[in-house]
């Protein structure tokens, strides 16, 4: 369990330096004045920059066996994803609350 | 075949099936913990987010996000620590590896503290599970759950953080608890780098 053997520190100081202008640039997004599903895909694509760098470098999983990354990937991804699926409703039950037009 | 194979001889069971992921036992427990836990808060981002998107004239009450901003320092910064560490007890530097240890179970207590202090500023507004002085009442209960599942797994980090240092330190562990911890540290870090920009930022008042 040597991952992180024969790494300087100087990768994980760089991780925290992009880290830390991810999010500046956050915070400096949530100052601006952006419509709502600009500002949510902003932020997330930033988030999943974060992400990446997170669990690449510092969690170590890019020094695993590919077989145990597209593991970790597939599955969180998966059910991530299908999570979202019933988010989209919503959307139906704003329009409902606007506009009093909807299933009694 | 293995070494224990061999001596066995004709008795020997049939020969195991070979470790697909070559990684060890309880780091894969760790890994498989934290693929639950982000089902858990992925179920609560979504939850908010349906609750948000729901919601007409969802409050905006937050003027300053300054806190935040010292507290998501703070948790980056003990991310790093962690990681000092980890790299000081690969290296079977044991004092400085405590030493990281204690620091970053510092920036826990203080992250802690801060996030604390954050809720009370909260509660002196009027903001409770039920009902706040803007209106929609799921705001609170979205905002102290889904905040308070975070504060609750960076407590739990802190205290093993200072468990694991002791006993690593009394010799009981070893550099691979280290590295056990550190994954679910870096683990509740990275949750709260998403929980700043969908509770807080995307809630800025204008």
């Amino acid at each position: 369990m040597a991952t992180a053997e024969g790494h300087g520190i100087g990768k994980y100081v760089a991780v925290y330096l992009c880290l830390l202008v991810v999010m500046a640039l956050q915070f400096f997004i949530g100052y601006q004045n952006i419509a709502g599903s600009a500002l949510v895909v902003r932020m997330l694509t930033f988030a999943v920059i974060e992400t990446i760098l997170v669990v690449l470098f510092w969690m170590n999983l890019g020094s695993e066996k590919p077989l145990f990354i597209k593991f970790i990937v597939f599955f969180t991804g998966f059910v991530l994803l299908t999570l979202n699926y019933g988010w989209t409703d919503s959307f139906r039950l704003l329009l409902f609350r606007l506009t009093g037009f909807g299933p009694s | 075949m293995s070494e224990a194979h061999l001596t066995m001889g004709a008795h020997a069971a049939p020969p195991m099936e070979e470790r697909p992921f070559a990684i060890p036992s309880k780091k894969l427990a760790m890994w498989l913990f934290i693929m639950a836990d982000v089902m858990t808060f992925g179920a609560c981002v979504v939850v908010y987010a349906f609750t948000r998107n729901a919601t007409p004239e969802w409050p905006r009450p937050f003027r300053s996000v300054t806190n935040v901003a010292v507290m998501t320092l703070i948790m980056l910064t003990s991310a790093l620590t962690m990681l000092m560490a980890l790299r000081a007890a690969k290296m079977a530097d044991k004092a400085k590896a405590f030493r990281w240890m204690m620091i970053t179970a510092a920036g826990g207590v203080l992250f802690t503290l801060l996030h604390i202090r954050d809720w009370m500023g909260m509660m002196s507004q009027g903001v409770s599970l039920l009902q706040n002085p803007w209106g929609p009442a799921a705001f609170g209960a979205a905002f102290y759950s889904i905040t308070g599942f975070s504060l609750l797994h960076i407590s739990v980090g802190t205290i093993a953080l200072i468990a694991v240092a002791i006993r690593y330190q009394g010799g009981r562990y070893n550099a691979d608890d280290i590295e056990i911890v550190s994954i679910f540290w870096q683990f509740v870090g990275l949750v709260w780098l998403f929980i700043v920009p969908v509770v807080y930022l995307m809630n800025v008042a204008r």
